[in-house]
C-alpha cells in the first residue's frame, strides 16, 4: 500500500521517519500506529541509556535520581519479580501516535541532568498503579485497567503517583476571600501553592466590595474587583507547574455583584488593558431569581456585597427572600433591565468563549453535601464539572478519573457488567488518593479529609455513538447514554456504601442529605428501581464513604493518551490538529476512514475534499446518506441535543459535567435562548462556548484545480451559517483530566 | 470601473459587496500583540543549535522590517488606484493589520534579542545581509515602478498597476512570507518557540485575507476589462514570480546553510516551488514547477486546531455580535 510508511525506511534517522509516518496520518490512520511502535523503540533504547529495562529497574533508577518516594521504592524492591512480570508486553501496541507521544514527552519521569526518561510507557503505568496500591493484586488490577486503555485517573494523579510530592488531586475550589485585604493577600498565596503542584483552581470574587464603596481605614473609595483581579491574573501567569503547563483559574461572580459588567469585559480583546486579564477564565454564577426576571422583562438590581454580605451564602427561596428585601429597602447600587445584562453575558460568550454560565440554585438545590443551611457551594472550579461547599476555612478538592467507554463495547452494545468492575475499582483507588494525597494549604486537607468527594467521569463517548452507528440526536443515543450515568451511579453509590461499612463513612456524613435518606436521583423525576432500592438500603444501613461521586471532567489530555474522543462530547471535525506543549498532531476520524475505506472511497480527492471543508463532510459528493448523519461534527448537530443528552444524565451525576457548546457564527439571539433552555433543562453547569474565527489561513497543501474551482479562503460571500473557516479554537481544561 | 481614475464616494447601491464582507470578517477577526504569549520560547532559544539560532536570527531580521514594506506599498500605490470605497475599507482594515504584524515582530525581536546592539543589527538587515537585502530590493523595484503613476489611464499603465498588485499578494504576501512561517511551522512541529508560532497564526491568517482580496481585485478587474490579461501579462508574471522563487531560495540558502534533519535548501525549494505553482494557478496561469509539496507538517496547518488552554492561550473568537435577546430561536 503505497500511502503507508515503510516500517524500514531508508532514512537513517528514526526521528524523522516518526514524523514522516505522523504526518501520512490523514492517508490512511494505520500510520499512527507505526509511528507510534517507532516511538516506543525509540523510548525503549532512551530507557536503556540509563540501564532501564524492567519496571523494577526503572524504580530503582527514578529513586536513585530522587524522583519517587522510598515506600515505592521498598514496595517495588520487595516485589521485584511479582511485579515485573505483571509488565504487559503487547500493552504498548495498543497506544495511537499521539496518545504515545503525549506519555513520552510529558508524563515519563525523566533524569533531572540529562532529561532522559528513565521509565517505559508500561513502566510509568504500572509505576502510577503502585503508587496508590497497598498490595500487588491491588496494583495488578489498576494496572489492568490502565494498561488496557479503559480507565485512567486525572493527570496530576498521572504526574505525581508515587513521587515525593504526590499532588494527585485535580481541582480547588476556593471560597471568595473575605472583604478585606490580609484576606485577599491570603488568597494569592493559597491560589499560588495550589497552583504549583498541577492543579486547576476555581475562585470566587463575589464577597470583595464593589467599585465606589467606602473604606473605613483610609476614608478613600475602592476600586472594586478588577485591580485586585489584575493581580491575580499575574500571580497565575507566574506559576508554572513544574514546568509541565502554566497555571490556570476560573473566577466565579455572582450575578448581583455590582462590577459584574466590568468582569464581563476582562477577558476582551480591546479597551483599556490595565482593565484586562488575559490569563483568567470568567464564569457567572447565576441565581434562578435573575433568570426568571430576564424571562419575564423586569429589572435587576446590583449590589456592593459589603451592604449585603450574607446573599452568597443563600440560595433558593432564601435567597430571593433576601434579594427582594434589600431591592425593597432601596439598598442597591443600581439597577438594569435584566435583559440586558444577559444579553452581555451572551456577548462575552460569543467574543471570548468566556463568562460560562453556571447556575447556582440547581448546583445547591441537589447537591449532596448542602443538607444544612451554612454548608454552601459557592462556585464550580476551572472546567465547571465539580460543585462543593467552600468557606473560609474549607478549600474543596476533587481527585478525578475518567473511564474509556469506548474499551466497555462489546458486540453490538455496552459490557455491563465490565463497566460496573471498572467502576468499583476506579471509586477504591479514587477514594485511596484522598490520603495518600499530599495537600499544599491545609484548607485544601482538612475539606477534603470531612468530605471525601470524588469524581468519576467517562470518555469515548462519541467513540461508543460512531461504533453503533448512533447519531448524537436520535433518541437510541440519549437513551444508552443516560443508562451509562445510571449504571455509573448506581455502582458508585454501592462501592462506597460498602466501603464506609469497611473503613467507615466519612466524617460529614450526617451534614449530607444522604443521611437524610434523600439521594441525587431523588431530586429529579427518575423513576426508581429495585436497584436503586437496594442501594438506598446498603447506604442506610453503612453511610457512605463519599459526599459526593460522579463528575464528568473533559478529559482533553487523558482522552488523547487513551486514544478516544474527550469525555462526552461530539467530534469538532473528521480531520483536525491537536496543538500541544510537544507540537502539533494531526488527527482523523478513524471510524469515517475505516467506513469510507470499505466503500473504496478514501481515495486523495476525498481528502483533500473534507479538508477543504474543513473536516466537514456533508456537501463532500459520493458519501452516503447514514456516513453524512453519523459522522456531523458538533458545529453541525443542533446544541439541543447535546443540552438534552446532559440534562437526562443529570439526575445521576451528583456533581456536574464540563459541557461545551458550539455554534459557529454565534448570535445574541441564538445564545440567549439556548442558555435560557440549558436552566430551564436543569442543567448546574455548562463550560465553553466554542465559535470559529470569521477569516482563516489560506490552506497550502490541498490540491487546488483551475481558478474556477479554487475556494479555499474565500469566506466572504459565504452566508453566515456557512462561513468555511479553520477552527483555531476550541480550548480545553487540562486540569480535570 | 474598479481602476478608473477618481474619488468614488459612494457605498449604496454598493457595486461591490464582496470587498466590504470582507472587510466585516477581518474586523471580526481582530488580536492584538499583547494576547500573545512568547515566554515560553525564551528556554526554547537557549537549547537551539548555533545553525538553528543563526536560522532563526536570520528570520527575526526578515520580519523586522517586512510587513512594513508591505504597508509602505498599500499606501503609496495600492490606495490611490482601488477606486472604489468599500474595497479602500478594506485596505484601511489591512493597513492596520499591517501595523499590529510590524509592532508583533517589533515585540518578538525585542523579546529574542536582549542585546539592544543585535536589535540594531536586525533592523539594518535590509542594508547589510545579502539575502535580506535582494528581497528587499525585489520589493523596492516594484514600489518604484508605479510610484509615477498618478491615473491609470491607459491599458498599459493599468497592466503596470496589475503587476505590482499581483507582486506584493502572489509574492510578497504569498511567497516571501509563506517560506517564513514554514520555518516558523517546522519548528512548532518539533514543539518549538510556541509562543512565534501563535503570533504566526494570526498573521498567517491575516496575509491569507489579504491576498485573497487582492486576487479578488484581480478577478474584477478581469471581468470588467478582459482585454488587460494578455499573454504577455501572463509571461510577466510568470517571471516575476520565478525571480520571487529565486530570491526566496537565496533568503533559504543563507539560513539552512548544509539543512537540518527535516528543513533542508532542496525540500525549501520544492516547497516554494510548490507555493509559486498555486499563485499562478490561483491567477489562472499554467504551472510553472509541477513540484509536490515536501513539508508534511505544512498539511497541518490546513486543518481546525483543538489546543489547550494549559498549554497555548487560544483566541478563535469572534469580535462584532449580533442580535437581541429572544427565547424562540432554534440553536
Amino acid at each position: 500500500m503505497l500511502e503507508v510508511a515503510d516500517r524500514r525506511p531508508a532514512v537513517p534517522d528514526r526521528r524523522l521517519a516518526i514524523e514522516e509516518a505522523a504526518a501520512k496520518v490523514i492517508a490512511d490512520p494505520a500510520n499512527s500506529r507505526i509511528a507510534a511502535g517507532l516511538l516506543a523503540e525509540e523510548i525503549a533504547e532512551e530507557a536503556a541509556g540509563h540501564g532501564v529495562r524492567t519496571f523494577s529497574e526503572s524504580v530503582a533508577a527514578t529513586h536513585a535520581a530522587g524522583l519517587v518516594q522510598d515506600s515505592l521504592a521498598a514496595f517495588v524492591g520487595a516485589h521485584a519479580a511479582e511485579l515485573d512480570a505483571l509488565v504487559s508486553p503487547e500493552a504498548d501496541s495498543r497506544f495511537e501516535y499521539f496518545g504515545l507521544r503525549t506519555v513520552h514527552d510529558r508524563y515519563l519521569l525523566r533524569h533531572p541532568e540529562t532529561r532522559a526518561v528513565l521509565e517505559r510507557p508500561q513502566h510509568f503505568l504500572l509505576r502510577v498503579a503502585c503508587g496508590l496500591s497497598e498490595t500487588v493484586a491491588e496494583a495488578a488490577e489498576l494496572y489492568g485497567l490502565m494498561s488496557t486503555l479503559s480507565y485512567l485517573p486525572s493527570s496530576p494523579t498521572l504526574f505525581n503517583a508515587g513521587a515525593r510530592r504526590p499532588q494527585l488531586s485535580s481541582c480547588f475550589l476556593l471560597d471568595s476571600p473575605r472583604d478585606e485585604l490580609e484576606s485577599i493577600y491570603d488568597r494569592y498565596g493559597q491560589v499560588a501553592r495550589l497552583s504549583k503542584y498541577a492543579g486547576g483552581i476555581g475562585i470566587s470574587w463575589t464577597r470583595v466590595r464593589s467599585r465606589g464603596s467606602l473604606i473605613r481605614g483610609t476614608n478613600g473609595h475602592s476600586n472594586g474587583i478588577v485591580p485586585w483581579l489584575r493581580t491575580l491574573d499575574s500571580s497565575v501567569a507566574a506559576v508554572n507547574q513544574g514546568g509541565r503547563r502554566k497555571g490556570a483559574a476560573c473566577v466565579y461572580l455572582e450575578t448581583w455583584h455590582a462590577d459584574v459588567e466590568e468582569f464581563l469585559e476582562l477577558r476582551d480583546n480591546t479597551g483599556e488593558d490595565a482593565r484586562r486579564t488575559h490569563n483568567l477564565n470568567l464564569a457567572n454564577w447565576v441565581p434562578d431569581e435573575f433568570m426568571r426576571r430576564v424571562e419575564a422583562d423586569e429589572v435587576w438590581s446590583l449590589f456592593d456585597p459589603k451592604e449585603v454580605p450574607d446573599l452568597t451564602d443563600l440560595y433558593g427561596d432564601a435567597f430571593t427572600t433576601a434579594y427582594r428585601a434589600y431591592e425593597a429597602a432601596g439598598r442597591y447600587i443600581r439597577q438594569i433591565p435584566a435583559r440586558t445584562l444577559y444579553g452581555r453575558m451572551m456577548r462575552t460568550l460569543a467574543q471570548t468563549g468566556n463568562g460560562w454560565m453556571t447556575f447556582k440554585d440547581a448546583a445547591n438545590r441537589t447537591s449532596n453535601q448542602t443538607g444544612r443551611p451554612g454548608n454552601v457551594i459557592h462556585l464550580s472550579n476551572l472546567c465547571t464539572e465539580i460543585l462543593e461547599v467552600t468557606s473560609d476555612g474549607e478549600t474543596a478538592v476533587c481527585n478525578l478519573g475518567s473511564i474509556n467507554l469506548a474499551a466497555h463495547l462489546s458486540g453490538d452494545g455496552m459490557d455491563w457488567p465490565k463497566l460496573a468492575r471498572t467502576v468499583r475499582t476506579a471509586v477504591r483507588f479514587l477514594d485511596r488518593t484522598i490520603d495518600l494525597g499530599f495537600y499544599p494549604t491545609p484548607e485544601a486537607e482538612a475539606a477534603n479529609r470531612r468530605w471525601r468527594p470524588i469524581g468519576l467521569g467517562v470518555m469515548g463517548l462519541a467513540d461508543v455513538f460512531f461504533t453503533l452507528r448512533l447519531p448524537f440526536d436520535s433518541p437510541e443515543a440519549l437513551a444508552l447514554s443516560t443508562r451509562v450515568a445510571e449504571e455509573i451511579a448506581l455502582a458508585a453509590y454501592d462501592t462506597s456504601a460498602g466501603l464506609a461499612a469497611e473503613r467507615g463513612r466519612h466524617p460529614s456524613y450526617d451534614e449530607t442529605r444522604a443521611a437524610g435518606g434523600v439521594l441525587h436521583p431523588d431530586h429529579y423525576a427518575a423513576a426508581s428501581s429495585e436497584r436503586w432500592e437496594a442501594v438506598r438500603a446498603k447506604i442506610a444501613a453503612n453511610g457512605l464513604r463519599n459526599s459526593l461521586m460522579v463528575a464528568i471532567a473533559p478529559t482533553a489530555t487523558i482522552a488523547s493518551i487513551a486514544g478516544c474522543y474527550e469525555c462526552i462530547e461530539p467530534q469538532v471535525s473528521n480531520v483536525f490538529k491537536r496543538e500541544t506543549l510537544s507540537g502539533e498532531f494531526l488527527q482523523v476520524n478513524r471510524y469515517l476512514v475505516a467506513d469510507l475505506q470499505a466503500r473504496g472511497l478514501w481515495t486523495q480527492r476525498m481528502r483533500d475534499d473534507i479538508k477543504r471543508a474543513d473536516g466537514s463532510i456533508q456537501d463532500v459528493p459520493g458519501i452516503p446518506a447514514e456516513l453524512r448523519t453519523l459522522y456531523r461534527t458538533a458545529w453541525e448537530l443542533p446544541q439541543k441535543a447535546l443540552v438534552d443528552l446532559a440534562a437526562a444524565r443529570q439526575p445521576y451525576i451528583d456533581q456536574s459535567q464540563s459541557l461545551n457548546l458550539f455554534m459557529a457564527s454565534p448570535t445574541i439571539g441564538k445564545l440567549s435562548s439556548m442558555y435560557a433552555y440549558a436552566w430551564k433543562k436543569g442543567l448546574k453547569t455548562t463550560y465553553y462556548l466554542r465559535s470559529r474565527p470569521a477569516t482563516r489561513i489560506a490552506q497550502t497543501t490541498v490540491t487546488t484545480g483551475t481558478v474556477t474551482t479554487v475556494t479555499t479562503g474565500t469566506v466572504t460571500s459565504a452566508p453566515a451559517d456557512a462561513v468555511a473557516c479553520s477552527l483555531e479554537n476550541p480550548e480545553t481544561c487540562e486540569a480535570c483530566q | 470601473m474598479l481602476l478608473d481614475p477618481g474619488m468614488d464616494l459612494t457605498l449604496r447601491p454598493m457595486r461591490y459587496p464582496d470587498f466590504y464582507e470582507r472587510y466585516r470578517a477581518a474586523i471580526r477577526n481582530t488580536w492584538t500583540v499583547e494576547e500573545v504569549d512568547l515566554h515560553t520560547d525564551l528556554a526554547d532559544l537557549a537549547r537551539m543549535t548555533p545553525q538553528e539560532r543563526h536560522l532563526i536570527n536570520r528570520l527575526v531580521a526578515f520580519f523586522a522590517t517586512g510587513d512594513s514594506i508591505v504597508a509602505n506599498n498599500l499606501v503609496l500605490n495600492l490606495y490611490q488606484h482601488v477606486n472604489a470605497p468599500e474595497a479602500r475599507l478594506y485596505l484601511s482594515r489591512q493597513l492596520f493589520e499591517e501595523a499590529v504584524h510590524v509592532q508583533f515582530y517589533l515585540t518578538l525581536l525585542d523579546t529574542y534579542l536582549p542585546d539592544p546592539d543585535e536589535r540594531v543589527k536586525a533592523f539594518a538587515a535590509v542594508e547589510h545581509i545579502p539575502s535580506i537585502r535582494d528581497k528587499a530590493e525585489f520589493c523596492f523595484r516594484w514600489i518604484d515602478s508605479i510610484n509615477g503613476l498618478r491615473r491609470l489611464e491607459t491599458a498599459d499603465e493599468r497592466r503596470q498597476f496589475l503587476l505590482n498588485l499581483i507582486c506584493f499578494a502572489a509574492c510578497i504576501e504569498g511567497l516571501f512570507f509563506y517560506g517564513a512561517f514554514a520555518y516558523v511551522y517546522w519548528f512548532r512541529s518539533r514543539g518549538l518557540l510556541s509562543g512565534l508560532a501563535t503570533g504566526t497564526n494570526w498573521v498567517f491568517r491575516d496575509e491569507s485575507m489579504h491576498m485573497e482580496f487582492a486576487f479578488s481585485v484581480v478577478e474584477t478587474v478581469r471581468a470588467e476589462e478582459p482585454s488587460l490579461f494578455d499573454d504577455e501579462l501572463g509571461k510577466q508574471v510568470t517571471r516575476m514570480i520565478e525571480e520571487a522563487v529565486e530570491a526566496e531560495l537565496a533568503f533559504a540558502r543563507d539560513l539552512c546553510g548544509d539543512g537540518m534533519p527535516g528543513m533542508s535548501v532542496e525540500q525549501m525549494r520544492d516547497y516554494l516551488q510548490y507555493v509559486a505553482d498555486q499563485r499562478l494557478v490561483r491567477l489562472g496561469l499554467p504551472q510553472r514547477y509541477g513540484t509536490a509539496n515536501p513539508f508534511g507538517f505544512m498539511e497541518l496547518q490546513d486543518v481546525q486546531e483543538l489546543a489547550n488552554f494549559f498549554e497555548r492561550r487560544v483566541s478563535a473568537y469572534q469580535v462584532a455580535v449580533e442580535g437581541n435577546v429572544t427565547f424562540d430561536e432554534t440553536f
